[in-house]
């Protein structure tokens, strides 16, 4: 028998409150529910995304896109979902690219699929395709898994990837970890080319060289106490 | 050749290290490029024990050739990890933070996952 599909958006935030409406109403076009993480904002990212039609979930302090991420995920699995997508909450990801990023998990390709922001002509700033590439050369080293875009946040989890994803790690380095947990789990992977949208305002909030350096430093780390 | 007690204790140290990270891979706790990792790094220090000798270009590289540097060398390596296992207790005292922060939420938006089920 088919599995009645649930799909939820899960969107973890800190401090976007300028940015996180018109992601919420685009991913609710192609989402049964879009669930907001604020991730200790101090702004108004809550009140702005309960307005715009987002469960919302708050962690009292700031602990990291991972962490948001993760609790995302376990309160999606609580409301049921078949299907979980998760996006960024700048407006760097396209919510139009949903649908094609669903269609390997509805056609039971895939596990999960992985955005590639490289996959197709998009303009994205030097510095970035260095701090990627690099995301990817430390993913590959800890995980035996070569993924195009491994640090990008937007994914498309499948059923049994719902039912088993598990993810420790607090900050950016979850990327990773998920990474790991296709290796551990043996997922079937998809990467879908999507566009991204890089502005001032993103390239600002990203990471910096410093994060860039303890993250791969906590990667390798946490891969050693495994 | 004399074999001291060094180089019997090593070796199966990392036999019984290696036997407890493939035991973890086929618990499916462990990725089977973490075991590599691990073998490669055990493999490493039982050849280095067995056979000494092959590590004395290492006299050239850092002019470790007495036994006071030896004993400089030793404390470096003490120090180094007493920061390995502060790093690490901070990152288990980070992680439960986590935990709890993560559980709060859950729990203040009734969405706390069933564990009953499991």
């Amino acid at each position: 028998m088919e599995e009645k599909r649930n799909i939820i958006a899960v969107i973890p935030a800190y401090n976007e409150a300028s940015r996180i409406a018109p992601v919420i109403r685009s991913a609710n076009a192609y989402a049964d529910t879009v669930l907001v993480v604020a991730d200790g904002s101090t702004d108004a990212t809550e009140s702005v995304a309960s307005d715009a039609g987002a469960v919302v979930l708050s962690h009292v302090e700031n602990c990291g896109a991972g962490a948001a991420t993760m609790t995302g995920i376990e309160a999606a699995r609580s409301m049921g979902a078949t299907i979980i997508i998760t996006l960024d909450a700048d407006g760097q990801h396209d919510p139009h690219d949903i649908p094609a990023m669903l269609l390997p998990i509805l056609e039971g390709t895939a596990d999960i699929v992985f955005a590639n922001r490289f996959g197709q002509r998009n303009k994205i700033p030097l510095i970035r395709r260095i701090f990627n590439g690099v995301g990817n050369i430390i993913t590959f080293a800890v995980t035996g898994k070569w993924v195009a875009d491994s640090q990008c946040g937007f994914k498309v989890f499948g059923p049994r990837a719902v039912r088993e994803v598990d993810i420790r790690m607090s900050g950016y380095e979850f990327c990773t970890e998920i990474v790991r947990e296709v290796m551990q789990h043996r997922w079937r992977i998809a990467q879908v080319p999507t566009k991204v949208l890089y502005s001032e305002y993103t390239m600002a909030k990203g990471q910096s060289f410093g994060l860039g350096v303890k993250t791969a430093l906590k990667i390798l780390l946490r891969s050693f106490l495994r | 050749m004399e074999l001291t007690a060094y180089q019997i204790i090593a070796p199966l140290v990392s036999f019984v290290a290696l036997a407890y990270a493939w035991s973890l891979v086929f618990r499916q706790k462990k990725t089977v490029w973490e075991a590599i990792l691990w073998t490669l790094f055990w493999s490493a220090i039982a050849y280095i024990a067995i056979v000494p000798d092959s590590i004395t270009y290492l006299t050239k590289v850092t002019g470790i050739k007495d036994r006071e540097n030896a004993v400089v060398v030793t404390f470096l390596g003490v120090l180094f990890f007493i920061v390995f296992y502060l790093v690490m207790r901070l990152e288990e005292l980070e992680q439960r933070q986590t935990r709890m922060i993560r559980k709060l939420a859950l729990k203040q938006s009734d969405l706390e996952p069933d564990d009953t089920e499991e």
